[in-house]
């Protein structure tokens, strides 16, 4: 029986020893590390603004514009994640006008030597007897366009008002923002 | 007097209770016992460790997930199985890396009731909670997660690598009770923290706002302490082997230095009953030399950048909103670099144990040995454990321990943890005449495929044990 013990004892104790030396890894690849990567999809708001009447009257005359426009330098598009690792993007552009007044809007997308790189364009539904009306637009950039947002670095808004017969005034409130998709 | 010494451990034990190699508490043949309990009883009059070879010590762990959640070679995709991992995974789940090599080890017994032993060794400490919320963002973005708030709190990490010189005493109050303490002296070779962090980072859909979203970052305060970094950092075209030069040259007090003490007792309370419990590193290190503190803070919220329309001609630049727009930013989302010294606690480990003897045994009569009756074998409990930053990390380890013979001793262990409910750990020991090999391995039904393991742990070692 002692025999018997100490046998036993002895066998865990190799055990132990067997099961230290033999420790291993299995059914892993580790060489998967090279396809890892970061997908992240960030929602980003990019210009808001809301105007009115006055937006569009000249300072000097005080006459109305019918065509106003502003420009805004996204530098952040110039950035290292941009340049990379962008894989596509879709834009959105919301309007809400209470102006009984047709309005084309114009955003175009430019690079630093103001060459025009894409552009989205569509006109705004008038309001009705003074009550808001929502305009949506989507633009989505996909991977083998995805070269124009890279070479982007300013956006123009350009908004001209359609000729009409009812008195222009009224609000016109503008939002607008990105989903970014990433690979890095 | 003495229920008072051992009610205060009880209290101490448990409130700081934690994992720390369990296999080698209370093993009384072995001088590393010390090194978990100074105040453990011994059965031994001297030992000179194998400089570098005494005591190799290797553990690691994660409590969600193991290495084959996210390299399992089945065909799947990685990325999609890291997703899964991560999402399954919560901000209390943490990643432990430890690390402990014996430079040097002796001790001898100075008289019939103290045992004095000292030593050099080198420790490393790598702890991190899953930065979940941060990782979320970065992996998956904030698309799938409007209006709900990603905490910069889950980032919380420490890692250190030091050297530790130590004295320690062992003395033999009366038949009873054996108390212990040990002196350290860290030597800092590199840390790097950060803790107690604060924050948020959310984007709102905003149905009635002026944009689509709003972005909001409240309360931002992340801290980053690093002290033997910098000057690596500063280093251009330093290689691995000089950087290695540059760091072993700070094991030698040539880094930030710090102190810290071990206490531990054991009490025998009946002739087959035996309690015992330590507390060790109860120190800080600080954190003087080489110190960078990286630190971000401020609250800013955004819904875009807005247009104003002015009247230009067509000459005219337009109007700076983007720069307007990064200096409000920066105005109030900052950051800093400064050199401020900070002190950091060493992960207090604290241990517990009660053990019941059964089949004695008697020892080689020996006049330095005050120890006359052993037991072939012991049951036992102990409860265990490390202070982190978030709180205790606990194990619970019920074991038996065997003497085969004079020369011989196996102790079996089960452990409950954070990472396993099937933790069996096995601790050979064997002594030639006298030089002693031992073995310990925890979770070693791991071992067969550590890919699915959540921890593994590993000690062994060589040395010289006198026993006259």
């Amino acid at each position: 029986m002692k025999l018997l013990s100490k046998f036993i004892l002895r066998s865990i104790g190799l055990v132990l020893i067997g099961v230290v030396l033999c420790g291993c890894v299995k059914d892993i690849d580790l060489n998967q590390k090279e396809e890892i990567s970061l997908s992240p999809d960030v929602q980003i708001d990019l210009l808001i603004y809301d105007i009115d009447q006055s937006q569009f009257k000249d300072p000097s005359t005080g006459n109305v514009r019918n065509h106003i426009s502003d420009t805004v330098r996204l530098e952040f598009l110039d950035d290292d994640y941009i340049q990379k690792d962008l894989t596509s993007v879709e834009f959105y552009f919301r309007h809400i006008n209470t102006f009984p007044h047709e309005i084309e809007s114009k955003i175009r997308f430019l690079s630093d030597g103001n060459r025009e790189q894409f552009a989205v364009n569509y006109t705004i539904k008038p309001g009705i007897n003074g009550n808001p009306v929502t305009t949506e637009q989507f633009e989505f950039i996909e991977e083998n366009r995805i070269h124009l947002v890279r070479r982007t670095i300013k956006m123009v808004v350009e908004l001209e008002v359609q000729p009409g017969s009812a008195k222009f005034e009224g609000e016109l409130d503008f939002a607008s923002k990105g989903l970014f998709s990433f690979e890095f | 007097m003495m229920w008072r010494l051992i009610g205060l451990f009880l209290i101490i034990s448990g409130t700081v209770v934690a994992q720390n190699k369990p296999l080698l508490f209370n093993v009384d043949d072995l001088p590393q016992t010390l090194m978990s309990n100074p105040g453990a009883q011994i059965n031994f009059t001297g030992h000179i460790g194998i400089p570098f070879f005494s005591q190799i010590h290797l553990s690691a762990g994660s409590t969600g997930a193991d290495l084959y959640d996210v390299f399992a070679n089945d065909g799947t995709n990685i990325n999609t199985r890291i997703q899964e991992t991560m999402r399954n995974m919560d901000s209390r789940d943490y990643f432990s890396i430890n690390q402990q090599l014996e430079i040097f080890s002796m001790g001898w017994k100075i008289d019939k009731k103290n045992y004095l032993s000292t030593g050099i060794y080198q420790e490393m400490d790598v702890f991190s909670y899953f930065p979940k919320d941060p990782a979320i963002l970065a992996n998956e973005g904030n698309n799938d997660y409007l209006n709900e708030p990603f905490y910069f709190d889950d980032v919380s990490f420490t890692g250190e690598i030091m050297t530790v010189y130590h004295l320690g005493i062992n003395h033999k109050f009366d038949n009873r009770l054996t108390v212990g303490a040990r002196a350290k002296l860290y030597s800092s070779i590199f840390n790097a923290e950060s803790t107690g962090n604060t924050g948020r980072f959310t984007t709102y859909t905003t149905p009635d706002g002026r944009n689509v979203y709003n972005h909001e970052v409240v309360d931002m305060n992340v801290l980053i302490n690093t002290s033997g970094f910098a000057p690596l950092k500063e280093e251009e075209g330093m290689t691995v082997e000089q950087a290695t030069a540059e760091l072993l040259s700070r094991s030698f007090f040539g880094g930030n230095v710090g102190f810290g003490l071990d206490l531990g007792l054991s009490y025998i309370l009946h002739e087959q009953f035996i309690l015992s419990g330590s507390v060790q590193d109860l120190g800080a290190v600080f954190q003087r030399k080489d110190v960078e503190n990286y630190r971000y803070f401020g609250s800013y919220e955004t819904s875009g950048i807005e247009p104003l329309f002015p009247e230009l001609d067509a000459n005219d630049e337009a109007l700076p909103y983007w720069d307007d727009f990064e200096d409000e930013v920066d105005r109030n989302l900052r950051d800093e670099t400064t050199n401020q010294s900070y002190t950091t606690w060493r992960p207090i480990k604290a241990n517990f144990a009660m053990e019941y003897g059964f089949g004695p045994a008697f020892l080689p009569c020996h006049y330095l040995s005050v120890k006359k009756v052993r037991y072939m074998n012991l049951l036992g409990m102990q409860l265990s454990g490390v202070k982190r930053p978030k709180g205790f990390v606990y194990a619970f380890t019920t074991y038996w321990d065997r003497k085969i013979n004079e020369n011989q001793r196996l102790k079996v262990s089960y452990s409950l943890d954070d990472y396993s409910l099937t933790n069996i750990g096995l601790m050979y020991t064997r002594t030639f005449n006298k030089f002693n090999v031992y073995l310990a391995a925890n979770n070693l039904l791991a071992f067969p495929n550590l890919a699915k393991a959540h921890s593994a742990s590993l000690q062994l070692g060589m040395q010289l044990i006198f026993n006259d």
